[in-house]
């Protein structure tokens, strides 16, 4: 995630907080992406995502002083991130992801890998979709982000315990809805 | 829900290797890895990087603007009185309320706005202001006031309709959740912010 000769978040940080703004920037390139991924696979929509990213940044820089550990200034923006996920599905009428915000289907026009890929997408994303908020969070922290137990209790605010078994619950309803569509 | 075997968890934990599960089981294993491997692929996305960046050189208006927002915004004005007044203003209400008018009272709300009252009680403060989604969390916009220094400060403004987080600012620097909210929601920081709901029309 992070080159060798990239200044380390809390240097990034110090510097910001001593009035560099623009090495900000440094932060949002080292995180964006995969904080997109992660509230793209919390959401179902990539639109959305952008949106909790951006706004999860900003509200970032305006209280980075409130961040009390910059060296785990990943975590912190990661609970931010989730923050502005969970807010986004308090809005909407249920917290499962909805068929619209689905993956596009593949185009006929595309190799078979690619179409195959796409097909796999679908299918895991619509799999993830049906899970509540909270073992979709688990899950996605701890699968697709790679984040340890204690860095996601860190982002969550819950007990450990407490998200082994939401991750679990979560690979178990995961296998499930696969084997359905096998 | 059907259980999977813990060893897969355990695998999956990183607390057993791999080579110690059994071969029956590892279809599932792969599975499962598989599914993450696929939610792990790159993706097309819209970068927001330049209009974070952008949001965040942009100059925060200063106190006088923020003044001058609030004078040319429209805001409801409640005016506080000593229980000595209360039958001069009780009299005066009936009278309003009594005499047939053909005017309308209040501000004018249109379609998508209400009122929205907030109240706090906080003996000894020295200001209290309400910050929230609404004003962009600057503060300086909306101060509550305590005209008969009871300590219970107030005040009501007009708002979009819908559903605002909010909370107080007590002289400047403490911030606080308004403990008579009915519903909060969490910061992002470790804290809940107050969750208030305009409803259109609401007076």
């Amino acid at each position: 995630m992070q080159a060798p000769e990239e200044p380390p978040d809390a240097t990034v940080v110090a510097r910001v907080l001593s009035g560099d703004a623009e090495a900000f920037g440094i932060l949002i390139r080292r995180y964006e992406p995969a904080l997109h991924r992660f509230a793209t696979r919390m959401l179902g929509s990539a639109d959305a995502a952008a949106d909790a990213v951006a706004e999860g940044l900003v509200r970032a820089y305006r209280h980075l002083r409130s961040c009390r550990e910059p060296a785990r200034f990943r975590t912190w923006v990661y609970r931010i991130v989730a923050n502005r996920c969970k807010s986004h599905l308090a809005r909407r009428p249920s917290s499962d992801l909805s068929l619209d915000d689905l993956p596009p289907l593949p185009d006929p026009a595309d190799n078979a890998t690619a179409l195959e890929r796409a097909e796999q997408l679908m299918l895991v994303t619509r799999a993830l979709g049906g899970l509540s908020a909270e073992k979709r969070e688990a899950f996605v922290l701890k699968h697709v982000e790679g984040l340890s137990y204690e860095e996601m209790a860190a982002v969550t605010g819950a007990r450990i315990p407490t998200l082994k078994m939401r991750v679990h619950r979560a690979r178990e309803a995961l296998l499930d809805t696969l084997k359905e569509y096998q | 829900m059907s259980l999977i075997d813990p060893r897969i968890h355990q695998v999956l934990d990183g607390e057993l290797s791999r080579q110690s599960l059994p071969s029956e089981l590892r279809p599932a294993l792969e599975r499962l890895e598989a599914a993450a491997g696929v939610l792990r692929s790159a993706m097309a996305r819209r970068s927001v990087a330049a209009w974070v960046l952008a949001e965040i050189r942009r100059p925060r208006p200063g106190p006088m603007a923020r003044l001058a927002r609030w004078l040319i915004e429209r805001h409801a004005i409640t005016v506080s009185l000593r229980p000595t007044w209360s039958f001069a203003v009780a009299v005066l209400v009936a009278a309003v309320v009594l005499v047939p008018s053909h005017g309308t009272e209040g501000p004018i709300l249109s379609a998508q706005e209400g009122i929205a009252q907030f109240v706090g009680r906080f003996p000894g403060a020295r200001s209290v202001e309400v910050v929230g989604s609404f004003t962009d969390w600057r503060s300086g916009a909306i101060p509550l006031q305590d005209d008969d220094h009871d300590g219970v400060w107030q005040t009501e403004v007009v708002l979009p309709a819908g559903e605002h987080e909010y909370m107080f600012v007590v002289d400047g620097e403490r911030w606080v959740a308004d403990p008579l909210a009915g519903r909060y929601v969490d910061d992002g920081f470790g804290r809940q912010n107050a969750i208030i709901i305009v409803r259109p029309g609401d007076r």
